[in-house]
């Protein structure tokens, strides 16, 4: 099964890979190594996104098959059984809307299996300082997809210094990021996609693979 | 940009010249430069973004200060603010009169419409903030057929009342559509009046129709981006007879602007990013190409606007006929894109807005410097903004920065 699964997810069959993981699991398959293929047909196709063999529409279907598998998987899995790799806490900054960037992101790092606390759009910098307060994260996530964003970003990480926030990595993400606005907001790393964004958060905490 | 020497009418000539030879493939005088527009433009004026999207005197004399203070040679992103309302013109596109208004969506119109679609500042979001462009979900699958057999009656009829919260029941459509109207009248009003101040300032007129790619209109109103891309996957026959049938609405309605003595189109695109190569030759550019086409016939040229990596798709332009008119591109790299097109299409873009917003006048200096070097050659480039959005903390010594950077090397 794990192969044939790993092939159809990887090969974006989203009706013959949700048909099989759910015979899989009836037939009284152990849902832990479902989990485990799923994530490794995910890795592989950020990946091929990465070496230009994929595009956005290969992320977001795959981001949508694994979310379908997971929704009967996940209830067979009991918290503890779920590796984690670190935990981060995510949302698109102050003045900007847009959530579709944060959500294919989303689904990816969790994916590789970090744990998300998604903390929505348009989130004012006291509601990052809050969060991060709260979750203690080892990762801050924040997306932006607009150019208003990047002071939005800035704003963000000085809050966040200002409130005396320290021990977790930042990384900015979304359309209009690069080398530049890094700099200029203080983060650690940026990606303009979501597959870079994953491969760098496992870089930012040290983690193989 | 010696504005002391030369009147109005001289400039504008000048301006102009050096557009239309970049647009003809020709090398003008200097590297024509095309400015930026966004929030820049009300802080450096000292409103709110809300004032400046509600009310039109404010917006008006914030619009001619910064146009007078930064000049360009072709302000294209700094006009009256608005945000694409492409559905509208499909909706009206039956109505030459009613689809050329319909263009782009106001903060008023918005208001009006109760719309689904945008936010705009002091309504949904913060008085300083953007109006920006959410797009959503607001038809089903299983409606494919529905779009395809009366793609203005659906949009009309199903759609719009569906995306627009003051189109709820008759009675309340009756009204909103004379408001509408109304705002319609004011917004063109206002335009007009930005028009004669850009010709008091030395700025060209250049008359500026709508097209859109019809995959785009599925994607950003009615499926929402992420629906279509899977739906690409889903019901692909479905789409495609969809784009089709949009196809001759939307040429229809760019049609319009034949009325008003357009010369361009300016189409631009959101999902080419995000398809692969072969969606995108499948589902995306057979349409859009049509659009091109079509228009081209008729005498009105394409300004197409590549958002975010076009790189996967750059070949597909060299299908178009030379001097189709102008390939704007915001993340491709516009040196090895106009290595590709060179002596077909007119090269627009190649100032990343970060730059802009993070850079300083000596690294804007040298990077000017450097592009130039490269694509300034044969002509046939604009410089213009990634995004023409420039956020309200750009320094402005930044904007001067490049202002002069353009004389001196362009």
């Amino acid at each position: 099964m794990h192969e044939e699964l790993f092939n159809k997810i990887v090969d974006m069959d989203e009706e013959g890979s949700i048909k099989l993981a759910k015979e899989y699991l009836d037939g009284g398959g152990d849902a832990q190594k479902l989990l485990n293929v799923c994530r490794d047909a995910m890795g592989v196709i950020g990946d091929k996104f990465e070496k230009g063999e994929y595009f956005l529409s290969e992320l977001l279907l795959g981001g949508e098959i694994f979310s379908s598998i997971m929704e009967f998987t996940l209830p067979l899995l009991k918290e503890g059984d779920i590796a984690k790799l670190g935990k981060i806490v995510l949302g698109t900054v102050k003045d900007d809307i847009h959530n579709i960037g944060k959500d294919i992101f989303k689904a990816f790092v969790e994916a590789a299996g970090f744990e998300v606390v998604d903390i929505g759009v348009d989130v004012p910098e006291e509601k990052f300082v809050e969060a991060v307060k709260e979750h203690k994260p080892d990762i801050v996530g924040m997306s932006c997809l607009i150019t208003a964003g990047i002071s939005s970003m800035k704003n963000t990480v000085e809050a966040l210094k200002e409130a005396g926030l320290k021990d977790f990595k930042i990384i900015i993400g979304g359309g209009r990021v690069d080398e530049e606005v890094k700099e200029l907001a203080g983060a650690d790393a940026w990606a303009d996609d979501a597959a870079r964004g994953v491969r760098l958060c496992k870089e930012l905490l040290g983690v193989e693979g | 940009m010696d504005m002391t020497t030369k009147n109005p009418q001289e400039l504008a000539k000048e301006r102009r010249a050096r557009l239309q030879a970049a647009i003809n493939l020709e090398e003008p005088d200097r590297v024509p430069f095309c400015g930026v527009g966004g929030d820049i433009i009300p802080a450096y004026a000292g409103i709110t973004q809300k004032e400046f999207n509600f009310d039109y005197d404010k917006a008006e004399k914030a619009l001619e200060k910064f146009l007078k203070d930064f000049p360009c040679d072709w302000p294209f992103a700094a006009g009256v603010t608005g945000l694409d309302g492409r559905i509208l013109s499909v909706a009206f596109a039956e109505y030459p009169d009613l689809a050329l208004s319909s263009t782009f969506v106001s903060g008023p119109m918005h208001k009006t419409l109760g719309d689904k679609y945008y936010r705009f500042p002091g309504m949904e979001t913060d008085e300083n903030a953007s109006p920006q462009f959410l797009g959503g979900t607001f038809m089903e699958p299983d409606e494919y057929d529905d779009l395809i057999e009366d793609p203005v009656g659906f949009v009309l009829e199903t759609i719009l009342p569906r995306a627009c919260t003051n189109l709820d029941t008759p009675r309340q459509a009756m009204t909103t559509m004379v408001r509408l109207g109304m705002d319609f009248s004011q917004f063109y009003a206002s335009a007009a009046k930005v028009g004669m101040a850009s010709a008091q300032l030395g700025y060209p007129s250049l008359a500026i129709g709508g097209a859109y790619a019809p995959l785009d209109i599925i994607g950003d109103f009615l499926r929402g981006i992420s629906n279509t891309v899977l739906d690409l996957r889903r019901y692909p026959d479905k789409v495609k007879k969809a784009t089709e049938a949009l196809t001759e609405v939307i040429i229809k309605y760019a049609l319009a602007f034949k009325a008003i003595g357009a010369e361009l189109a300016f189409i631009p695109l959101h999902l080419n990013e995000y398809l692969s190569p072969k969606l995108y030759k499948e589902f995306y550019w057979p349409t859009l190409k049509e659009v091109i086409l079509t228009l081209l016939d008729e005498g009105i040229k394409s300004l197409v606007f590549f958002e975010g990596h076009h790189e996967p798709h750059l070949e597909t332009i060299l299908e178009l006929p030379k001097g189709w008119g102008i390939a704007y591109f915001e993340k491709t790299d516009v040196v090895k894109a106009k290595e590709i097109l060179k002596d077909h299409s007119c090269v627009m873009g190649g100032l990343p807005i970060t730059l802009l917003v993070g850079g300083t006048p000596a690294s804007i200096d040298e990077y000017i410097k450097n592009l130039f070097e490269k694509v300034k050659p044969g002509g046939g480039f604009i410089l213009a903004p990634s995004v023409g959005t420039a956020p309200r903390e750009t320094p402005l010594e930044n904007l001067t920065a490049l202002i002069e950077a353009v004389e001196k090397y362009g």
